[in-house]
């Protein structure tokens, strides 16, 4: 049997306001999991109680450095629903291949939307063994009810202004990222937290 | 295929799914599978829809799972045990790098797909296996056939030899279904917040239609839509609640009344930055603060001259109110005081035309307005401008140019008909200095304007036409002017008519594909006494949010030149005030 299990080689990586993600070398791809990493938050949550189904985007991107351009970039969309009369949420792949999963707490379905994510290990080049890299996780659940146009009497206004400079923040507060790094490749492969 | 995990899967998939019993026996597979009716194994066949293939995984974790609804579980329990070259398939997985001795499509018609992915998927053979690249043809024959799903799956018969299958099915929508509450029953379809009777029958005979059926969130939610269409002043929501039994929902439409249009709307805001490649910058701010009902606007202008023949800086303040006792009284006060610098060019004119008024150095004007609305749409105001004119040194003293004020306006928002936006605005404006408002000039100055948008998609025309007169002697900043930002784009004002004109018309077509658009400007200003000469300009703008960019060339002229236009500018483009 080819198709090797490669053992996870677990590294602790960032924590930022309890947020911690893990990233392991199975095979030839490059895992994360992340624990503290709530995308199912405030209106989206409201909807899904609502027997309707949400799409979270997920992405995972490496990088060379903090701060420095992608090396390369994971993404997945997801769409979760709620089961009204199990209380479980549900999850099935939207991109990609057809994948899905059910009977879930929230935590449980976030947690497998992130492990979805996987990087080739060759997508990462020289980075891992020879050099570090850091890794980007970013969520971002599409507004489906846009925020209400401004007055339509109301022309240039302050209010107005303001409403366009905060649709940024209204679109952050479903929009997360996690950054988590320095990681290399631990010997067979696992990844392992790099001392900075 | 490890026959073991396959059975695993189906054993799993079978306990959820009443009445199906699955036993195995040997070294092969032989399945003895009870479905219930509506999963009935059959031979698997191009035809047979409602099959999909994907990975269903439980919550618990137990088992990883193949599945394409069950004729799918039995198709490949099938494959397993029938088909001959998936003979006595072994125990464990495939290795990886074994060579692969066949590779074949099932379930579809080969010759559906692209001769590169076939010629792709027959080189399998000779190479040595790999799954991520069996993945990665699987995911394009989903790519080339978005109907139907793909799994690739490698057997090693008792040779070793490998052998490739490419497993594929078609998909349906609710195969796809996104909302894990698909599979229960709509026990009952409530809606609140508007009496039923306000629906059409046939919308309710569509909402009842839900009744008794799995719940089919695109249906639920064309019927939501539907629902907003026929009750325009209402929003529209869609939950969904538990039923009274176990496995039943109810479909909830929730209306709520939208807040009715406003009879009266505040004054459309002025605001522009703007380069202009003859004329310079300029600079007109007004930013309203306030409420729902009240507003007060600081209004800014630097070296702005993009209206009027004069370059003007200074500031001033605007109240507003739109609901004086009722929504269909409003008032508005503003009082601005600015500074004016003159171009040689219009100097020079005055100089050769001592009929029109002389120019001053500062203007401090005070508009007091009342405001009534026939409807949402339709609206009168009318008021006095008392402006205070301060000669332009040497000269001295100043001069009032007291003015009675009346205009109608009519709004249109915009409105969606099969896709396709409206939106219009007209007005007509009077202006009259007159001695019994101790005004020193006494004029007359009429203006109508009209702007029409039309928009289907990306694309959009518009079309804005004006026109107006002036009787009298009317002061300089009444003067009519055209070749600006808006204008006679490509032209310059100073160059047609340096010290403005009584007579005026323009129109302007211009038609947009998303935010780039070519334009064709016509228009005319003139004074009574003179020949009116119609000049045509053309170019492309392009605009993004409130920032343009636009390149205008003069057309019926000897002198071919490009003029360059830049800036921002809150509102409707076009629809500026004059």
């Amino acid at each position: 049997m080819a198709l090797v299990v490669v053992a996870l080689v677990a590294g602790a990586a960032a924590r930022a306001s309890g947020q911690t993600l893990t990233a392991s070398a199975a095979g030839d791809v490059l895992t994360i999991r992340v624990a503290g990493f709530d995308f199912l938050t405030g209106e989206p949550i409201g909807r899904l109680k609502d027997g309707r189904s949400v799409r979270v985007e997920l992405a995972v991107t490496v990088l060379a450095e903090a701060g420095r351009s992608p090396v390369t970039t994971s993404r997945q969309t997801f769409a979760l629903s709620y089961d009204l009369w199990e209380e479980r949420f549900a999850v099935r792949t939207v991109s990609g291949r057809s994948q899905s999963i059910s009977h879930l707490s929230q935590a449980a379905a976030e947690a497998w939307c992130v492990e979805q994510l996987a990087v080739p290990l060759r997508a990462l080049g020289v980075l891992g063994r020879d050099r570090p890299f850091w890794l980007r996780l970013e969520s971002r659940v599409p507004n489906a009810d846009a925020a209400a146009e401004p007055d339509e009497g109301g022309g240039f206004t302050l209010q107005a202004l303001i409403d366009a400079l905060s649709r940024r923040r209204r679109s952050d507060s479903s929009t997360r990222a996690l950054d988590a790094g320095p990681f290399r490749l631990g010997p067979r492969g696992g990844a392992t937290p790099s001392p900075r | 295929m490890p026959v073991g995990f396959v059975t695993r899967i189906i054993s799993r998939a079978a306990r959820r799914t009443s009445g199906m019993k699955l036993t195995t026996s040997s070294d092969n597979v032989r399945s003895n599978v009870a479905w219930p009716a509506a999963h009935r194994c059959e031979p698997w066949s191009r035809d047979a829809d409602r099959d999909i293939l994907e990975t269903q995984t439980f919550g618990d974790g137990s088992a990883l799972a193949v599945t394409t609804g069950m004729k799918t579980l039995a198709l490949i329990v099938t494959l397993l045990a029938t088909a001959p070259q998936a003979a006595a398939p072994t125990q464990t997985p495939v290795p990886e790098g074994t060579v692969i001795v066949s590779a074949e499509v099932t379930g579809f018609d080969i010759g559906r797909l692209s001769p590169g992915l076939r010629q792709e998927i027959r080189d399998l053979v000779g190479t040595p296996l790999s799954q991520d690249r069996l993945n990665e043809l699987a995911a394009r024959i989903e790519a080339e056939r978005p109907g139907y799903v793909a799994a690739a799956r490698a057997f090693t018969d008792p040779g070793g030899r490998v052998r490739v299958v490419f497993i594929v099915g078609r998909s349906t929508d609710r195969d796809r279904e996104e909302n894990v509450n698909a599979r229960y029953v709509v026990e009952h379809v409530d809606i609140t917040g508007v009496p039923e009777s306000e629906l059409t029958q046939a919308l309710r005979d569509e909402v009842d239609a839900l009744v008794g059926q799995r719940l089919d969130s695109d249906e639920a939610n064309r019927l939501e839509a539907r629902m907003e269409g026929e009750l325009p002043r209402y929003d529209v929501r869609r939950r969904i609640r538990r039923g009274s039994e176990p496995g039943s929902i109810r479909l909830v439409y929730e209306a709520t009344k939208r807040e009715p249009p406003r009879w009266l709307r505040f004054e459309p805001s002025r605001t522009t930055v703007v380069y202009h490649s003859d004329q310079g910058w300029g600079s007109y701010l007004d930013l309203g603060i306030g409420w729902r009902d009240v507003r007060f606007t600081p209004i800014v202008a630097i070296d702005h001259g993009d209206d009027l023949i004069e370059d003007y800086s200074g500031f001033g303040l605007r109240f507003e109110t739109r609901k004086m006792g009722t929504e269909r009284l409003g008032a508005s006060l503003e009082w601005t005081s600015f500074e004016q610098d003159w171009r040689g060019a219009t100097l020079d004119a005055l100089a050769l035309d001592p009929a029109i008024p002389p120019p001053y150095e500062d203007r401090m004007t005070l508009t007091p307005l009342v405001r009534f609305a026939f409807s949402p749409e339709l609206s009168v105001k009318a008021g006095v401008s008392i402006s205070e004119l301060d000669a332009l040194p040497p000269a001295a003293g100043s001069m009032m140019a007291n003015a009675a004020v009346a205009s109608i306006d009519y709004d249109r928002p915009q409105e969606a008909a099969s896709g396709s936006t409206h939106d219009v605005h007209a007005s007509f404006g009077v202006r009259a200095g007159s001695r019994a408002l101790e005004s020193d000039l006494v004029y007359t100055r009429y203006l109508g304007r009209a702007w029409y948008q039309y928009g289907w998609g990306t694309h959009r025309v518009h079309v804005t036409a004006m026109a107006g007169g002036i009787t009298g002697e009317a002061p300089l900043f009444e003067r009519f002017a055209l070749g600006d930002s808006t204008t006679l784009r490509g032209w310059d004002k100073f160059d047609i008519s340096p010290a403005g004109g009584d007579r005026m018309f323009h129109s302007s077509v211009e038609y947009g594909y998303r935010g780039v658009g070519v334009f064709l400007d016509l228009g005319s200003v003139w004074d009574e006494a003179d020949d009116p000469r119609v000049r045509a300009s053309t170019g492309l703008s392009f605009r993004a949010g409130p920032a343009f960019v636009a390149v205008g060339f003069p057309l019926n002229t000897d002198n071919l030149t490009a003029v360059f236009m830049i800036g921002l500018r809150a509102g409707a483009g076009l629809r500026v005030q004059r």
